[in-house]
């Protein structure tokens, strides 16, 4: 079965083969999306120099050989229903190869799809924050997508896996080498459930260039995208502009002021972007009020625990967050000690980078879930 | 003429009973000795012959030959130099040669004829005393060492001529008085350290590491020091030596025997326990011993002690796996083609590292090191060794305390809580062969450490989510067993459990790093 016309195949190993030109122009953004969204013609005109006359020849429409599909997986072009209706326009890539199914791809992206973005180097908060955001849209069957990038990134699939939903991971290179070795079995985790795209031939290496294009097809597929935790870098920030620039829905978890991670993601809010505390926040932003009640499958544990317990949660949320600051110097050490366990076995607590508690949500089991979070 | 006489020598931390065989006998002047010596023994020629002509003795200026048997074990050391020089003498007849029987020599010679002392005093007087030889005579600075083996007599010697009229049934020379530096307070010296160790008052904030310590140091379980640079974490394993128990007489035995064979400890017996710390440009050989001239590795020196590592991440990965069975077992076997031992490694182990490689992880923001940095500095840590250790204690940056705040406790406050900890376990693992709840069986463990009710509950739940494996509640367990004892209860309940469960070293189930 193939979604994909040969002209959009040969687009593909086009800009697989003019790599190295276009990684020279990823510098400057604007310049490289609007290379990316000239034709072939002049796409080869304008990158390939001495090789011109050769690329020319073997990709030109009118000279090019049938191309052999039978190399490739399965793929979906935009001449075919089946592509995400989110990417029209110039800018997005003519052609998505999938890991996973096509029909599914199809499927995920005919609802609304949220982009988990944010820094590479997320810090345990972020990090936790990611993961609990995907888990609770994942709940509400809400489709997540992101890059596979360490940091936000990963924390949004693997939080998205957690609660059994599934996701859409953008690599910035081919599907079968554009994952590095420790993201692989992540990676194969999402094309289990859900997919991976990219817009390059499967054996195509990860390039510079493929990095900022994978972020035009994230907010691209993305209905809203919410920056976790990001520093005011423009890397950072890449996949947040790209929204804004497209006018899709942009929006930021705020972190603590004096936290350079959450630099950039402060910045946003400033600038008008919607503030997102938790799942909750997201789903009201995609769907009116009135569907709530039944989405989200996350509980308010909180509200049940016993006072002893609540009150170490409350101090870890207030930033009293390691032993040393809540048992320190008080004389019921052990029984601090044993209500941070008692919270951590229930699923509420993790402990995280050294040794510091973090806050989460605990995913109820399904019949007694009810009311919004 | 025919003499023998008796010494030992050291093979690692073994003595081996040598006889001395000595012939003189007309010929062509020459000394040869045979019988695998080293060149150190070899060397003893020379000093043996100036030794005797300087004391006014005759050296024969004929064929001597000495053979020091048995002939497959190979000496080392100088001390077999008075030994050798007695029977020179007695086989030369300036000395009686029944009485060279009954007695072991043991010393270096000086060319001017002076004995000097040698390592491995402790170990020659106890195979003295097992070999059923009555006299021991030696250097008169390692005699207090001697003496701590009951059932022998010692006889100190300054020099080759009190040497000789020992043998002829006169008295020794007095024993010199201890030097002031050998000496504190009570009469012991530390180990590693000179003086009293540094005392537990100094930590200020931390309360939550040192608490843990004090677990630690109460069950001798292996602990994980992890945090930021600068908040103490050498600090305070350098302190762990003032709140261990103090060593039991044969513990003590035991530490001055290996101490005194590898030359760490001068003439007393050991009365605090043995701290090491070896930089971690140490090799697997140097840690765990094997190397041709370092026979016995730094593991076997903290036997009974603490082995403290410091920056754990930089040991080098053969190094730390090297750890693995003196860290099970508690002996570590030593296999080379020349030779092969088992040698006892009951040691406490107190590692520090920092969280990441910048050392800001978790800490206020601060850290920028890339998930790859993390991943190496993670992958260096965990494994086997990690397995191993009974807790981890997260120390943070504070700006909560100041320097003037109050310290939690004081060493001797809590090394009197700890000596009571280990009572009881003493008490209650006596059948078991073990003394501190770190070295529990999981037969004992399940004997001695029963729980019931939401203890139980907890554990079994931490065992479904996949918090703890099943080592790791063995683990929480004995801590648990620990902190129970030092709160002075007969049996282990769930608030002993959650704190050794806050304790633990393993990672929420669902790491808060993904994938």
């Amino acid at each position: 079965m193939d979604h994909a016309c040969g002209q959009c195949r040969r687009r593909s190993r086009l800009l697989a083969e003019l790599g190295v030109s276009l990684d020279y122009r990823c510098g400057d953004r604007a310049r490289l999306f609007e290379l990316l969204a000239l034709s072939d013609e002049d796409l080869v005109g304008a990158l390939g120099g001495r090789r011109g006359e050769e690329l020319r020849r073997r990709y030109s429409q009118v000279h090019a050989k049938p191309v052999d599909a039978s190399r490739d997986g399965p793929a979906v072009c935009r001449h075919d229903p089946r592509y995400p209706s989110a990417l029209s326009g110039a800018w997005a890539p003519p052609m998505l190869n999938v890991g996973g199914a096509v029909d599914r791809l199809a499927e995920l992206t005919a609802g609304p799809v949220v982009a988990v973005v944010g820094s590479r180097r997320a810090t345990d908060y972020g990090i936790e924050m990611a993961k609990s955001l995907a888990r609770g849209l994942a709940a509400a069957a809400v489709t997540v997508t992101g890059g596979l990038t360490d940091g936000i990134a990963v924390s949004a699939h693997a939080g998205a896996l957690e609660a059994g939903g599934s996701s859409v991971a953008v690599l910035p290179g081919g599907l079968d080498a554009g994952c590095p070795a420790r993201r692989r079995s992540l990676c194969e985790r999402v094309m289990h459930r859900g997919c991976a795209i990219s817009e390059l031939p499967r054996d195509c290496a990860p390039r510079r260039w493929g990095q900022a294009a994978s972020e035009r097809i994230i907010a691209g597929l993305a209905t809203l995208t919410v920056v976790v935790e990001a520093d005011e870098d423009p890397a950072e920030l890449a996949a947040a502009r790209l929204a804004q620039a497209l006018s899709r829905m942009v929006a930021a978890v705020p972190g603590r002021v004096t936290s350079p991670a959450s630099r950039g993601a402060h910045a946003l809010l400033m600038a008008g972007a919607h503030l997102v505390r938790g799942p909750a926040d997201v789903l009201e932003l995609l769907f009116d009020e009135a569907s709530l009640g039944a989405a989200p499958a996350l509980v308010p544990a909180r509200a049940t625990l016993e006072p002893r317990l609540r009150r170490i949660l409350e101090r870890v949320g207030e930033g009293g967050d390691t032993p040393d600051k809540l048992a320190g110097s008080a004389p019921n050490a052990a029984g601090t000690l044993l209500a941070l366990s008692e919270l951590e076995l229930m699923g509420v607590l993790a402990r995280g980078d050294g040794g510091r508690y973090v806050l989460r949500d605990a995913i109820a089991p399904r019949e007694s879930a009810g009311g919004a979070c | 003429m025919l003499a023998q006489a008796h010494t030992f020598t050291i093979e690692g931390l073994q003595t081996r009973h040598v006889t001395v065989e000595l012939d003189v006998r007309p010929g062509l002047p020459g000394f040869a000795i045979v019988g695998l010596a080293d060149a150190a023994v070899r060397e003893a020629r020379e000093r043996v012959r100036a030794a005797i002509l300087n004391s006014g003795y005759e050296f024969p200026a004929r064929r001597i030959t000495a053979n020091l048997a048995p002939g497959d074990v190979p000496k080392a050391g100088p001390g077999l130099d008075l030994a050798l020089a007695c029977a020179v003498l007695a086989a030369s007849g300036q000395l009686p040669r029944e009485q060279l029987e009954s007695h072991v020599l043991f010393g270096e010679l000086a060319l001017d004829g002076r004995v000097r002392a040698c390592q491995g005093t402790l170990a020659v007087a106890q195979a003295t005393r097992d070999a059923g030889l009555k006299r021991l005579v030696l250097a008169g600075a390692r005699v207090r060492e001697a003496k701590l083996v009951e059932g022998i007599d010692v006889a100190a010697v300054e020099r080759l001529s009190s040497a000789v009229r020992v043998l002829r049934g006169g008295a020794g020379d007095p024993p010199p008085p201890p030097a002031a530096h050998e000496t504190s307070a009570d009469g012991a010296r530390a180990l590693g350290a000179a003086g009293a160790p540094p005392d537990l008052n100094d930590m200020r904030g931390q309360h939550h590491a040192v608490r843990g310590m004090v677990i630690a140091a109460a069950g001798g379980h292996n602990c994980m020091l992890s945090g930021p640079p600068g908040t103490g974490k050498t600090m305070l394993a350098h302190r762990i030596g003032s709140i261990l128990p103090p060593l039991s007489r044969p513990e003590a035995i035991e530490v001055t025997r290996i101490h005194s064979i590898t030359g760490g400890l001068a003439s007393e017996l050991a009365t605090s326990r043995p701290f090491r710390a070896p930089h971690h440009s140490i090799t697997a050989a140097g840690l765990v011993g094997g190397a041709r001239s370092r026979w016995i590795g730094e593991v076997v020196l903290a036997h009974n002690g603490v082995l403290f590592l410091d920056e754990l991440s930089e040991f080098a990965r053969p190094t730390l796996e090297a750890l693995r069975q003196p860290l099970e077992d508690g002996r570590v076997a030593i296999v080379r083609a020349q030779h092969s031992a088992v040698y006892p490694a009951r040691f406490m182990l107190v590692a520090a590292t920092n969280p990441c490689p910048c050392g800001f992880l978790g800490a206020a923001e601060r850290c920028r090191c890339t998930e790859t940095d993390l991943a190496r500095h993670r992958r260096r840590l965990s494994g086997p060794l990690l397995d191993r250790v009974d807790l981890l204690l997260h120390l943070e940056i504070d700006e909560a305390h100041d320097l003037a705040a109050a310290p939690l406790t004081s060493s001797r406050n809590a090394r009197e809580r700890v000596v009571r900890a280990r009572e009881r376990q003493a008490a209650r693992l006596q059948d078991d062969g073990v003394t501190v709840n770190a070295h529990m069986s999981i037969r004992a463990l399940k004997r001695h450490a029963a729980l019931e009710g939401k203890g139980e509950e907890m554990l079994r739940s931490a065992l479904e989510t996949g918090m703890l494996s099943a080592r790791g509640q063995h683990r929480v367990l004995r801590v648990a067993r620990t902190i129970a004892d030092l709160n002075g209860k007969a049996r282990v309940g769930a608030r002993d459990v959650g704190a050794a469960l806050a304790l633990r070293p393993e990672g929420s189930p669902a790491p808060s790093r993904a994938a």
